[in-house]
């Protein structure tokens, strides 16, 4: 029963795998240029997807539930960017400002760097300086950390000098670790203090030179929004976990319970966007490369060729962190059995908190290009998840590999099936593919290998 | 909770015994959530009017049915289903199609094919379809269970609110469909305000009793034992698909009455009525309530109810905001169950 069931479902698959390719071929022979066209955008949006199914697969594969906030965290970089850069996106003839917005957010940015201080460094530090006096000085350090993050929410138009600063100094430390690493990692030596002072020199040469130039350089902002964006989706993800997900898992581990409560963050967050911003559409102003090209009679948008580069670059940058970093092997453990990674002394809330955060800021990430492209809405967060998550099943669930490829495909299969029906039948179309790949390759393109 | 009885024995048998009240008020939060939205109901209907409870009750019994065939679903077969609007917006728009006013559409430029039914030849007809779809749709999802089975439900109900917002040559997309027949029997119109609610909690209680004999009969039994564990049910020999399809068509048949009793109140539908976060917020009324328990759904639609209309007297929340207003509150609930309590106020399963 079983088996036949099985050679059914592959000889259907092939089936519908034959004839997705034909009409295809039908496709491209009947009008090139068009097909060229769908292809691209079928790419660009394919980005996108797989910039979201990334993230989403990278939570997933280290907590086994469904984070529902992710679609939150998409509303969120995108709100973001148009709450720091209204003036702009609307012409400059209004401006939001929420200062109860910057003071909640200055709280988040307090709150989540007193927690990485003092997981970092409050023991051993403590046992050298005494408890108090640590206790106060990271107290001291988060609340000027969240000041700093509200005064830059209060004066977005001067965002680029009030963070270059902070900008310099974190070229300046990269810098510095880099040369220092390098030299040992080139001869296998304590550095002398000559190569420590060549690091240190060089680092602040190299911080006060981005410092000054992105002080002076007013086209920076929207990219400085961006960034700040991502970092407060991320943060709140963080804040999120720690704060709430630890005790729910301590409580219960049946992943429906973790998707309800995911269900309420995002129904909160996203009423909290609607009234905050109201819910009509908004722009976000123009990135670079909105003029189109025409290449062999299509039209294709600059800015869309850097989303599918983005994709690529996310898909290294994750790949980089899980595979060649030791960091990345404790998110691989904890995946793998999260008690034992606790025995084998992996600090698994800290590990898992730190998956949160980057989840978060790719979501929030896909939700600026997303803004960028098209416009924003606070409902926007629930389909940008649900077409990561059909992604991410698509390409293969929990699988890195998976997701990217699966993000291409679904955005492929998406755009050339609107190819006769009408644009506004996208989303039936995606669900459409979820459905049918779960029926024949439930376990998706590329199944994760355990 | 036979644990917590216990304790809750062995402490009245050592305190100087308490009184009846006070005795059963202990830690009973079923008791106190009861007592809190029945007494919440009572004054505001009292502080209001009977205007108000009018209209509330029309609400009541359109989201409760919903709520109730909801349960039978989540609660009762375990499956967390977030495409119920879908089956309710079908009911909605075949009501509104088939007895959508002739005249009135010869009148307009977008003219949608006419019927000229009346209201009960239509109910048969949305419930029906709203069971012939859910068919279709339960075979196809019968293999997937637990968060698979969430993200397909999603599916559903986008690939229904898209169906009713693309196809403009029956349903005329974001236009909506107006002018919707009222219930009437024989020459005895229901357009009151105080009929339609008659009429309303008369399919409600229909609905109830429906459920009712549907968990406490052997069928019922089964459903359970599926919850619990699909594979041992399995085993003794019952056809779990069919078990699992049958609810579903049952749970969608009933949301169809809802959604033809919904087009025919407001008379006027659009598919704004029938968004994916309907839908979220009909699983937080079930959950909130509590899963398989009848009663907890009704007690969810009550509070989810009278939840929007208290927000609406409250100073401080400016009245466009109350549905967010709600939305936030309902969304924070549903963290706190999750957190303390995942059965739900009444609730005797927990996810």
């Amino acid at each position: 029963m079983l088996e036949l069931r099985d050679r059914q479902n592959t000889l259907l698959a092939i089936a519908l795998t034959a004839a997705t390719v034909a009409y295809l071929g039908w496709k491209v022979v009947e009008s090139p240029e068009q097909a060229l066209q769908f292809a691209f955008n079928g790419l660009s949006v394919g980005a996108i997807y797989a910039l979201l199914a990334m993230g989403f697969t990278l939570v997933y594969s280290t907590v086994w539930f469904f984070d529902l906030y992710y679609g939150a965290a998409a509303a969120i970089g995108a709100y973001g960017v148009y709450y720091l850069r209204s003036q702009e996106a609307l012409g400059g003839q209004y401006e939001v400002s929420h200062p109860s917005l910057n003071i909640a957010f200055g709280v988040i940015t307090a709150a989540v760097v007193a927690w990485a201080l003092h997981t970092r460094y409050y023991r051993r530090l403590s046992r050298r300086y005494g408890e108090r006096t640590v206790t106060v000085a990271g107290g001291v350090i988060a609340v000027l950390a969240g000041l700093y993050m509200a005064v830059v929410l209060t004066f977005p138009t001067e965002m680029n000098t009030l963070l270059s600063p902070a900008l310099g100094a974190i070229v300046a430390l990269i810098v510095y670790a880099v040369v220092r690493r390098g030299y040992r990692a080139t001869f296998g030596a304590p550095e002398p203090a000559a190569v420590v002072a060549a690091a240190t020199a060089v680092g602040v040469l190299a911080g006060g030179a981005i410092a000054l130039a992105v002080a002076g350089a007013a086209g920076s902002r929207l990219y400085l929004s961006w960034a700040v964006s991502c970092v407060l989706a991320g943060a709140v993800g963080l804040a999120l976990y720690r704060g709430l997900y630890v005790y729910m898992l301590e409580r219960a581990r049946s992943p429906l319970i973790m998707l309800v409560a995911t269900l309420g963050v995002l129904l909160a967050l996203t009423a909290a966007t609607t009234i905050v911003f109201e819910a009509t559409p908004r722009p976000l102003p123009d990135a670079f490369g909105s003029d189109p090209w025409t290449i062999g009679g299509a039209n294709i948008k600059g800015f869309n060729v850097f989303t599918i580069v983005m994709a690529f670059v996310g898909f290294a940058g994750l790949w980089v962190l899980l595979r060649r970093t030791s960091f990345g092997k404790s998110v691989r453990a904890v995946g793998d059995d999260e008690e034992v990674s606790k025995v084998v002394g992996i600090n698994t809330t800290v590990v898992i908190a730190v998956v949160f955060f980057i989840g978060a800021a790719y979501a929030a990430f896909a939700g600026i290009l997303t803004g960028h492209d098209t416009a924003i809405q606070p409902r926007m967060g629930l389909l940008l998840l649900l077409k990561g998550w059909i992604a991410s099943v698509v390409g293969g669930i929990g699988n890195l590999y998976g997701a990217i490829v699966g993000g291409f495909v679904l955005g492929m299969i998406e755009q050339f099936g609107i190819w006769d029906l009408a644009g506004e039948w996208r989303d039936v179309v995606s669900f459409g593919v979820l459905i049918l790949f779960l029926s024949f390759w439930p376990k998706g393109l590329l199944p994760r290998r355990d | 909770m036979a644990i917590s009885a216990q304790t809750d024995a062995d402490a009245a048998a050592e305190a100087p015994t308490p009184g009846l009240i006070t005795r059963l008020a202990r830690g009973n939060i079923e008791l106190w959530a009861n007592l809190l939205v029945i007494t919440w109901a009572i004054v505001f209907m009292a502080w209001q009017g009977t205007g108000f409870a009018i209209t509330i009750g029309t609400v009541f019994a359109i989201w409760a049915i919903l709520a109730v065939s909801l349960n039978l679903v989540v609660g009762f077969t375990g499956l967390l289903s977030v495409g119920h609007v879908g089956f309710f917006g079908i009911g909605a728009y075949t009501m509104a199609v088939l007895t959508s006013n002739a005249s009135y559409e010869a009148a307009r430029t977008d003219a949608i094919p006419t019927y000229g039914w009346p209201f009960f030849a239509a109910l048969p007809v949305a419930v029906v379809l709203a069971g012939v779809v859910a068919v279709v749709v339960g075979v196809a999802f019968n293999r997937f269970r637990d968060d698979i089975f969430v993200l397909v439900s999603f599916g559903f109900a986008i690939i229904a609110f898209n169906t009713f917002l693309n196809l403009r040559e029956i349903t005329r997309g974001a236009f909506g469909i107006h002018e919707i027949e009222k219930p009437a029997i024989g020459g005895w119109v229901i357009d009151g305000e105080l009929e339609f609610l008659l009429f309303s909690l008369a399919l409600l209680a229909l609905v109830v009793l429906v459920s009712w004999l549907v968990v406490s009969s052997s069928f019922g039994r089964v459903l359970t034992a599926i919850r619990e564990d699909e594979e041992a049910i399995a085993v003794f020999g019952y056809r779990v698909t069919h078990y699992k399809l049958a609810i579903w068509v049952i749970s969608a048949m009933m949301a169809g009455l809802a959604g033809g009793l919904f087009a025919s109140w407001t008379s006027f539908i659009d598919p704004n009525s029938f968004i994916l976060l309907e839908s979220m917020l009909l699983v937080s009324i079930v959950i909130l309530g509590g899963l398989a328990t009848i009663w907890g759904s009704l007690l969810g639609a009550m509070a989810f109810v009278l939840m929007e209309e208290g927000m609406r007297f409250l100073p401080f929340i400016p009245p466009e905001y109350v549905g967010q207003a709600r939305q936030i509150v309902l969304g924070v609930l549903l963290v706190l169950l999750m957190l303390f309590r995942p059965q739900g106020l009444v609730g005797k399963y927990r996810l």
